[in-house]
């Protein structure tokens, strides 16, 4: 096991899901804490506190973004995040999450340079001990 | 009277074949330019015979005997046209005699044969293709007109006046002329044929037209401009060719592709939330099974079980939802029923009684421009139902529920509008996604994002539409044409 995640994102409406993550980074040590939010607003507002007070240190080095929620969707935050991204110097990795199997969805998200991956749900542990290796992975 | 010399002379430099016939021996004698078409009789067999036998066409021997006959015998002209054998060719010949004047004697008789191939071939030609322009023109419902500018006045054949239903002795005044086109085709029709009478420009344009008893039809009418001597527009002459058929089976075909183009985007949507909807219980399901092969304390597992609870209730309703999804598009086979607007608004009414009251909501009516409809009732009722909900849902905070719901018709159009004092949407920003699935708009916690979706379903499987105009902070209008 390698360096430990410092901090890890979860933009998801779907709380059994979200719980269910939580508990597998707990069991598994994953990362030392964990944001939530329920859509993508949520998340935008926070990252655009985070921008006018200039506290980089609570921004989280992964985020994993659903797709389908209400009020905004992972589209639109994508969209608006795209916009501010570039004003924070860290490096933050982002993962779609979604139980979609459209394959529009998944060529849509890939055409986003800032999506490293679509994961399609469910995510084993395994793929789960991966991306939170930092170890392993590639740059 | 021309010499014997003199007439022979003439025949020959007009290239005409002749007999000239002994009345008084009957002995015939050919021209030598007749000889050289036919060629000469065989040795023992008389110029007649061989002619008779081997020259003339088999359909005419009767006739040219008879009147060969009667001119021997002085008593009739001869005039026939007959069809000769020259080399294994049928060629065709008029046959005439030369008309002797009154006072000269009659020892001999002159027959003319001359060729007439060329212009009895252009005659069939003609004949033939004047029956296929009429066969065609029948056939595809095509008329000719012509206009002349000068005049004015105006010709129509009598494929056009069969068109539009004129009867063949119809005569159509001038200043009529525009009664034939459908109102909003009259400008069209008036600007092409200016423009054709003013500066020469064709034109071929489908418009609708209007027969004398005020049938609408589609037709294509193709026009060009006649010219003078001089370069100068006379007249304008063209045609028009009914495609009514044609057309509304274009606009037939164009909403039966409209249609399942819809539906084709319905499916994909739906077969996009069975597996959204599906999926996202049963990798939560996987996640907790795995969960609980890795856990290694009793405890721990006992935890997870409450989450098979919660996702099993879930995957219920997950199930229940799209069930009753799939119950409304198989509504359809119902049939149209006369819907009372008002009937269809107590039904409810009664049905959201509690929401109503307890949000203090204003339910104001007015259906008297169009007070039924026919539509499936079960259809109207949710759509009322949805729109009626939405509206009370995202009221303006502070602000009690107004909503107006109003049924009218627009040429024969009917529609529906349901207006609301609620906080409004900004369109710019939400108005294509509007209708889409799962899209709420607002921090609402009983936005499910369902409702504007099965209702833009429900009218469109009905072949309406349903658009939406909005103003944040003061209200929203839905407006749904039937």
């Amino acid at each position: 096991m390698g360096q430990k995640i410092e901090l890890a994102c979860i933009i998801d409406d779907d709380k059994i899901y979200v719980n269910l993550v939580k508990k597998i980074i707990e069991i598994k040590h994953l990362s030392e804490n964990l944001l939530i939010f329920k859509n993508g607003l949520e998340a935008l507002e926070y990252f655009k506190v985070i921008l006018t007070n200039m506290t980089e240190d609570k921004l989280p080095d992964i985020i994993f973004l659903d797709l389908n929620m209400p009020v905004m969707d992972g589209w639109e935050f994508l969209g608006e995040f795209i916009k501010i991204k570039n004003n924070f110097d860290k490096k933050i990795t982002l993962y779609v999450v979604s139980s979609s199997i459209d394959p529009r969805d998944l060529e849509r998200a890939k055409s986003f340079n800032l999506v490293t991956d679509y994961l399609i749900k469910p995510i084993e542990l395994k793929k789960f001990e991966q991306i939170f290796d930092r170890d392993n992975k590639v740059a | 009277m021309l010499n014997d010399l003199q007439l022979n002379g003439i025949l020959e430099d007009f290239d005409i074949a002749y007999w000239k016939i002994d009345l008084l021996t009957k002995e015939i004698s050919w021209s030598e330019h007749f000889e050289a078409l036919v060629g000469k009789p065989s040795e023992g067999v008389s110029h007649f015979d061989f002619f008779m036998n081997n020259i003339l066409h088999r359909d005419y021997k009767y006739d040219f005997l008879v009147g060969f006959e009667n001119l021997i015998a002085g008593s009739q002209n001869f005039n026939q046209e007959i069809k000769l054998k020259l080399n294994e060719k049928v060629r065709w010949f008029e046959c005439r005699n030369l008309k002797s004047k009154e006072n000269s004697t009659k020892e001999t008789a002159v027959l003319l044969f001359v060729n007439i191939h060329q212009s009895k071939r252009d005659q069939y030609t003609i004949e033939e293709n004047f029956f296929y322009y009429r066969e065609t023109a029948e056939m595809t419902s095509t008329g000719g007109w012509y206009i002349d500018t000068l005049a004015p006045a105006i010709y129509w054949d009598d494929v056009t006046k069969k068109i539009l239903d004129c009867p063949k002795d119809f005569h159509l005044v001038y200043d009529d002329r525009f009664r034939f086109y459908a109102k909003e085709h009259q400008g069209i029709a008036l600007s092409m044929f200016e423009k054709c009478e003013k500066y020469g420009i064709p034109f071929k344009i489908e418009l609708k037209m209007v027969t004398l008893y005020g049938r609408e039809f589609w037709v294509r009418a193709t026009g060009k401009p006649v010219y003078n001597d001089e370069q100068q527009i006379t007249g304008i002459r063209g045609v028009f060719q009914d495609i009514d058929d044609n057309k509304s089976n274009e606009i037939n075909l164009q909403n039966s592709l409209d249609i399942i183009a819809a539906q084709n985007s319905r499916l994909f949507n739906f077969a996009h939330v069975v597996s959204h909807n599906l999926r996202s219980h049963s990798s939560n399901l996987s996640l907790v099974v795995q969960l609980v092969t890795e856990s290694k304390q009793a405890n721990e597992k006992l935890d997870l079980i409450d989450n098979i609870v919660s996702i099993s209730e879930n995957l219920d309703n997950a199930i229940s939802q799209l069930n009753s999804m799939v119950t409304h598009q198989t509504l359809l086979t119902k049939e149209r029923r006369t819907v009372v607007f008002a009937d269809a608004l107590d039904v409810v009414i009664a049905s959201v009684s509690s929401l109503v009251n307890r949000e203090s909501a204003n339910i104001i009516s007015d259906f008297k421009n169009l007070k039924e409809i026919k539509y499936i009732p079960e259809y109207l009722e949710s759509i009322l139902l949805n729109l009626i909900t939405n509206a009370i849902r995202y009221k303006q905070p502070g602000r009690k529920p107004v909503i107006f719901i109003q049924s009218y018709l627009v040429n024969d159009q009917p529609y529906l509008e349901v207006s609301d004092n609620g906080m409004g949407i900004d369109l710019d920003q939400y108005g294509d996604k509007m209708f889409g699935m799962y899209k709420t708009f607002h921090r609402n916690p009983d936005a499910k994002g369902i409702g504007l979706f099965i209702t833009r379903n429900q009218v469109e499987t009905m072949g309406g539409s349903i658009s939406v105009t909005s103003t944040v902070n003061i209200g929203t209008t839905f407006k749904i044409k039937f």
